[in-house]
């Protein structure tokens, strides 16, 4: 009977200790995307409509987010590109459609917001990478307004 | 006297996951409530950017679609608009969604052009709309009490009210209801193209027609967005059979496009993109893509 109550109780604590890890976690990783959040939306001027959501995606091991967007002629954007991951600098390079470069920000210390003015419209692929010294897991965020 | 002691533990166990509950609760409101509180100070617009594996969808904002209009002088028409009264027909949780989208888009059509009153009667359709889609947390008293302030500021109340299209989005993604979230960025989308094709029609002004033609990209995403869920039921394959249809007269629209370098100013962060795109629209094309426009916006508002 007490080898019975006894097994119970270690059942319970295991169960308990996988309610209370998947909280702890579940907290860290949504501190983590508000923290990201606060600190992308930071490089965006007032003068700048975001126009859509934020999106976020997770990091993984050499690869890069790719992004598919168009941006219409006579109008100014700002794209912001951010990372949780400490001591890493985010690359977005801007393509057009037939992969010529239009804009990167390695030449340029990695600076993580640019305006583009568009004087046609142009459908863009917008790659996001991340560079550090090794693969630590976190999420990129990237962000666009423009100009009204 | 065992099952006392075996209670007892129980409890031992029982009161930190309690406590984990309660603080995850807690901790819960108050993201929510900096979140709220960072969002108020973030311009927004009605627009959405949605993003469904790995694909980003930057809708043609219905505000640049609005500012686009209006920049040409063309007179307000109120008839293009969805008429509030329709709300009753919509009795399905599809149906809402995809007119939350469009009563949206006519918010943004009615604010550009300061209209006031009619900007009222929408916002209590969005109300209405947003508690039977259960995405009201984002429309709540606080949210009206601002914007009865500010209705006559055209600034303010975009900013308010893109801000709660961002909450509702973000609710919806949250709770894992991400399908009302692409039929509300559906509708205000074929809102948004009803518009510019209806004005494209009655005034044959170039720039509103190579909007129309700009569209084939932002539709090929939305129909990517929307294809998971085109067995979820009759009204799904209907929608997307029909927008698929439409792709296909954008295929035949003529693109081109040349690539020039583009100029960059580095002290003022600023990339001059001077590739030009062209786009060839035949009247033929646009009558046809008017038309099925028109029978997809019938779909969504009947």
């Amino acid at each position: 009977m007490i080898t019975h109550y006894l097994t119970m109780n270690k059942k319970l604590f295991a169960v308990a200790l996988v309610i209370i890890s998947v909280f702890i976690f579940s907290q860290k990783a949504n501190a983590q995307l508000l923290q990201l959040q606060n600190i992308c939306s930071l490089y965006f001027a007032p003068d700048f409509i975001s126009d859509g959501q934020e999106y976020f995606a997770p990091l993984k091991p050499d690869q890069k987010a790719e992004f598919t967007t168009t941006f219409f002629g006579d109008n100014t954007y700002r794209i912001v590109a951010c990372t949780n991951l400490k001591h890493s600098n985010v690359v977005f390079s801007v393509f057009d459609t037939e992969k010529n470069l239009l804009f990167t920000n390695t030449a340029y210390d990695y600076t993580p917001y640019w305006d583009f003015k568009f004087s046609s419209t142009v459908t863009c692929i917008i790659q996001v990478d991340v560079k550090s010294a090794k693969f630590v897991p976190g999420h990129i965020m990237l962000l666009i307004g423009y100009k009204p | 006297m065992p099952l006392y002691r075996n209670t007892r533990r129980f409890c031992f166990l029982i009161i930190p996951i309690l406590f984990f509950l309660v603080w995850s609760c807690k901790s819960g409101t108050e993201t929510k409530k900096s979140d709220s509180i960072s969002q108020s100070h973030k311009p927004d617009t009605l627009s959405f950017l949605i993003q469904f594996d790995g694909s980003l969808f930057p809708l043609p904002s219905p505000y640049q679609v609005a500012q686009l209009v209006k920049s040409h002088n063309i007179p307000f028409n109120e008839a293009i608009l969805n008429n509030p009264r329709n709300t009753k027909r919509y009795n399905t949780n599809f149906k809402k969604a995809l007119n939350f989208g469009v009563y949206g888009t006519n918010l943004s059509y009615l604010n550009i052009y300061n209209r006031t009153p009619e900007s009222i009667t929408y916002l209590n359709v969005l109300k209405h709309l947003s508690e039977e889609l259960g995405i009201s947390p984002a429309f709540d008293i606080q949210f009206f009490s601002n914007i009865e302030k500010n209705i006559t500021n055209q600034d303010s109340l975009l900013v308010l009210l893109s801000s709660s299209y961002r909450k509702a989005d973000g609710f919806l993604r949250e709770n894992d209801r991400n399908e009302v979230g692409s039929l509300i960025l559906a509708g205000g989308w074929i809102e948004s193209l009803y518009l510019l094709t209806t004005i494209a029609q009655s005034t044959s002004n170039r720039d509103v027609i190579n909007r129309v033609g700009e569209q084939k990209h932002p539709l090929d995403n939305l129909i990517e967005v929307l294809s998971p869920l085109y067995y979820k039921s009759a009204d799904y394959t209907a929608l997307i059979d029909k927008l698929i249809d439409l792709a296909y007269e954008f295929d035949g629209i003529i693109y081109s496009y040349s690539y020039k370098e583009p100029k960059i100013d580095e002290a003022n962060k600023i990339i001059y993109i001077n590739s030009q795109s062209r786009v060839i629209m035949s009247e033929y094309h646009l009558d046809i893509i008017s038309q099925k426009v028109e029978d997809l916006r019938k779909l969504v508002v009947e």
